[in-house]
């Protein structure tokens, strides 16, 4: 029934739907067919009852349909335009922020113990902001409970002096002071402090653990051990451009595909792939890379590495396996490359001497 | 005078009646109140106005499939709808009575 129906709607029906259609465009879908939806229906009969002019003017009926619906004009957007929040906003969050914490709070532990911890936090908050301050001036040096600054008892001094005005803070005594009754600025200055403060012992945390060993210099030694090592794991291998690479794959002069290429370096020593680098794709499409022996011991030097199907692990025989496939000489990305020279003045292969071996 | 703002006002009103009357689509609404007397109402608002009156959840409404043309949508009237119809209708009571009897007033426009 549908395609009768579909072809007794008159075509000039139909394009004034549509043109209406088109001056919708700024609603969503669901408003636009809402609006729309029964429309050719009524329009058809109305035309078939004689009605004369109906359809004259699309953007005059797109304007009025959207007014009566009480849809905004066109162009002009339903939703509400963003607005900067207003500092009676921004206050009334903090409210309710700070309601739900203390909610949160009293859930959790006895207020008598809140109480007794927010001390502790005025003293652990101004040790933060003195460390900071010596860790950011002179040269480096760890954490430690008194902060040195380099000067005999200049630390212990500027230590003292930020306890007494971070209580004082807590205390309400001295600007930006605590709770709620206070300027919107004094609280968001308060809240960035705290927040600074928690997140500043962050950037002096590596070394962090000096000051309770007692043995600074070595946990600094140690620090630096750690970083080699992180940074040779992360350059071991073989790169081009930056990016790991899975295998290689070496084509000869006349650009044939290459079998069982030994690679080395100026150095001698062997340009091999980590087994875990020879890896490509993921779960039933993993593949992984499989070393050429000599004798029982892989080298990850030679290519192009065998390949197989392997859900999990590597082609070392030690490794949890899991599921895998045959082992085979994955197919070169180029089938076979351009032919090339050797450089000038190179002789033919025939006239090589031999190299002494280094 | 100009009706089209007088309309206006009292277009949710009759339309919601109309529909209460009996369930309608489009064409037949806007049919049922030219018949009233309502002759210079425009389709488009009448289709705007069952929309809205619908999106507010005053009106339901059905798709009903037409052997002689594309399907039309009836529009049927809600409890929700018929609290609005009968507050309204008072309103307007309230509201014509105070404007008849301003008219009516000695020495008003209609003496």
């Amino acid at each position: 029934m549908t395609e009768h129906t579909q072809t007794l709607v008159p075509p000039a029906v139909e394009t004034f739907v549509e043109e209406v259609r088109a001056r919708l465009d700024d609603l969503t879908t669901e408003q636009r067919d809402e609006l729309l939806d029964g429309l050719a229906a009524d329009l058809t009969e109305q035309l078939a009852d004689g009605a004369e002019g109906v359809l004259d003017d699309p953007a005059a009926y797109a304007t009025e349909l959207r007014a009566a619906a009480g849809l905004p004009e066109h162009g002009r957007r339903g939703l509400p335009r963003p607005q900067l929040p207003t500092p009676q906003r921004v206050e009334a969050t903090l409210d309710r922020a700070r309601a739900a914490w203390l909610r949160r709070v009293g859930d959790t532990m006895p207020w008598e113990l809140v109480e007794a911890v927010r001390p502790a936090w005025w003293v652990a908050r101004a040790w933060i902001a003195v460390t900071l301050l010596d860790q950011v001036t002179g040269s480096w040096e760890p954490v430690s409970l008194l902060p040195s600054f380099g000067v005999p008892l200049l630390g212990a001094a500027i230590l003292a002096v930020a306890v007494v005005g971070s209580v004082l803070i807590g205390m309400d005594r001295l600007w930006p002071g605590a709770g709620p009754e206070r300027s919107l600025v004094a609280r968001l200055s308060l809240i960035a402090l705290n927040v600074a403060a928690v997140l500043a012992p962050l950037s002096f945390g590596i070394s962090g653990p000096g000051y309770l060993s007692g043995t600074p210099y070595d946990e600094y030694t140690g620090y630096n051990q750690g970083y080699d090592d992180a940074s040779r794991g992360l350059s071991a291998g073989l790169r081009n451009d930056g990016e790991p690479v899975r295998n290689v794959f070496a084509y000869d002069a006349s650009g044939q595909p290459l079998r069982g290429i030994q690679l080395f370096d100026q150095e001698g020593r062997p340009m091999a792939l980590q087994p875990n680098q020879a890896v490509q794709g993921r779960g039933d499409a993993r593949r992984v890379g499989c070393a050429w022996l000599n004798g029982a011991s892989p080298q990850y030097n030679v290519f192009p590495l065998a390949e197989r199907l392997q859900v999990r692990g590597t082609c070392a025989p030690t490794d949890d396996t899991g599921r895998m496939g045959p082992v085979a000489i994955p197919v070169p990305p180029l089938a076979q490359v351009p032919p090339v020279n050797r450089p000038e003045g190179i002789p033919r292969p025939a006239e090589v001497t031999q190299v002494p071996p280094r | 005078m100009d009706t089209t703002q007088l309309l206006k006002g009292v277009l949710d009103l009759t339309v919601l009646s109309v529909v209460d009357d009996e369930d309608g689509y489009g064409y037949d609404v806007l049919r049922r109140l030219r018949a009233g007397g309502l002759t210079e109402v425009g389709d488009a608002s009448v289709y705007g106005t069952l929309r809205r009156l619908y999106a507010a959840g005053a009106l339901t409404s059905y798709v009903v499939p037409s052997e002689e043309g594309p399907h039309r949508k009836y529009y049927g009237i809600t409890p929700a709808g018929r609290d609005q119809l009968r507050q309204q209708t008072k309103e307007w009571r309230s509201f014509s009575e105070t404007v008849t009897s301003i008219l009516d007033r000695p020495g008003g426009a209609s003496r």
